[in-house]
């Protein structure tokens, strides 16, 4: 249930956490971490670190991203930071730069 | 969570929403309206309406163009134009803004400051967007005609001027139903809140006794303390 | 209503000092000093009330400056301008109406806040 969406004049300057998808469209800076999926999307800007389940990028995205499942990084998004997840996936056209971390252990 | 959802599925024409299970701590500002359901806490700063359903608590200083108030509010609020707290709205907090409407079945505690304008007058601009818990006004005039002649809910002053006390509660409940088309169902009577209401007798019976100048001289010392455990 | 006798205040009389009783008050023209009533007082749009007043039940349709006490509801319609501080469980602020001062209810907050 995507129950929650930053629209994009929004700016937050804090701490989100919950127990439910998160939509961002808009500017998020400090700190995510949610135990349901992140949608970034492409309006969206984020500098924070985030720690979620899944992410899905689509937007501009700096700060560690710490995922329990997944990270996808879909084309056109850009992304500074380290990811550590399971399973990552980066789409063509996606730009990364950061460090990678899929160490099996976690899953 | 049954509420929230009911209330969604008809009202969700913001872009903003913030869910209940949601937390966010910190400062938030934009140009849109935004929907608290879960939690907001800091600061809030936006130039559009701000709408606390009945599950969102929002403990924060707040900054809006308007706000509607369903849910918990602890903080105070500054609107530009006007601030509702509904029937299932919770304040505590001082709020600033020319237009307040504190409807029957909603508490309040703290200060309102709506700022030297006359009675009666007619607001240049109402809130747009859907008021999901709203009580006794209708969603669709924005400019409503000069009161109080067209005004749903004040009957002209000689039929007021003596209720029996039964009838507390007249105005909200005969004019909502007209005035909502398509609205849910009217939330239950008054919260809980209401249980805790002092007694009815006790000032009665000051009132009459001897000294009735003392028992008012005591209830005007108690303003200035009043104000402080608002807190 | 609890009793059956109402008491009204005409346009034209000004009352000065205090006022108690028993049964229901409207008040058409204007009060000043204290007012202590059993039941409900109304204040019509005519009226003009400066007192601290303490009733069952008070309606105001005009103008009011004082402070309040109320043991059940305090209604202050769209045509009334009110200013003091209120104390009572149930306050109601229609839209159009002009109110400064502070609002005293019980508010039953979530136990987290």
């Amino acid at each position: 249930m995507a129950n929650t969406v930053i629209g994009s004049s929004i700016v937050i300057d804090g701490e989100i956490s919950g127990d439910e998808d998160l939509v961002i469209q808009g500017t998020v800076k400090g700190k995510i971490s949610l135990k349901e999926s992140l949608y970034v999307e492409g309006s969206g800007v984020v500098e924070a670190d985030i720690e979620t389940q899944n992410v899905e990028i689509a937007g501009r995205v700096t700060g560690n991203i710490v995922a329990s499942d997944k990270v996808e990084l879909k084309t056109d998004c850009r992304v500074v930071g380290d990811i550590k997840a399971p399973r990552i996936l980066i789409a063509d056209g996606a730009s990364f730069k950061g460090n990678v971390d899929m160490d099996m252990k976690e899953r | 969570m049954a509420t929230p959802k009911e209330l969604s599925s008809s009202n969700n024409v913001n872009n903003t929403v913030v869910g209940p299970s949601i937390l966010i701590s910190g400062r938030l500002t934009g140009d849109e309206d935004l929907t608290v359901r879960g939690r907001v806490e800091g600061e809030l700063t936006l130039s559009r309406t701000l709408i606390v359903e009945p599950s969102g608590v929002v403990k924060a200083n707040v900054a809006v163009k308007n706000a509607i108030v369903s849910g918990v509010v602890v903080g105070n609020i500054n609107a530009t134009e006007s601030v509702e707290l509904t029937r299932e709205g919770r304040m505590v907090g001082d709020i600033h803004a020319p237009r307040v409407i504190i409807v029957d079945g909603a508490s309040f505690r703290g200060r309102v400051d709506m700022g030297d304008v006359e009675p009666g007058r007619l607001p240049a601009e109402r809130p747009t967007v859907a008021r999901p818990t709203t009580t006794a006004r209708p969603t669709t005039t924005p400019a409503r005609p000069a009161p109080p002649a067209a005004r749903p809910t004040p009957p002209p002053p000689p039929a007021r001027t003596a209720p029996p006390p039964a009838a507390t509660r007249p105005a909200p409940a005969p004019a909502a139903p007209a005035a909502r088309p398509g609205a849910k169902p009217m939330p239950p009577p008054p919260p809980p809140t209401r249980v805790e209401a002092r007694p009815a007798p006790a000032p009665v019976e000051q009132a009459t006794s001897a000294e009735p100048p003392s028992v008012l001289g005591a209830g005007a010392k108690k303003k200035v303390v009043v104000k402080k455990k608002a807190r | 209503m609890a009793t059956g006798e109402t008491g009204i205040i005409g346009k034209g009389i000004v009352i000065k000092g205090n006022l108690t009783g028993g049964g229901d008050l409207v008040i058409e023209g204007r009060v000043e000093g204290q007012i202590a009533l059993k039941n409900h007082l109304t204040i019509e749009s005519t009226g003009k009330v400066q007192a601290d007043i303490r009733a069952e039940e008070l309606t105001i349709n005009g103008e009011a400056s004082g402070n309040i006490d109320a043991s059940t509801r305090v209604a202050i319609n769209a045509s009334a301008k009110v200013a003091g501080d209120i104390k009572a469980p149930r306050v109601v602020i229609e839209d159009g109406a002009v109110f400064n001062g502070s609002i005293e209810m019980d508010v039953k907050l979530p136990d987290d806040i």
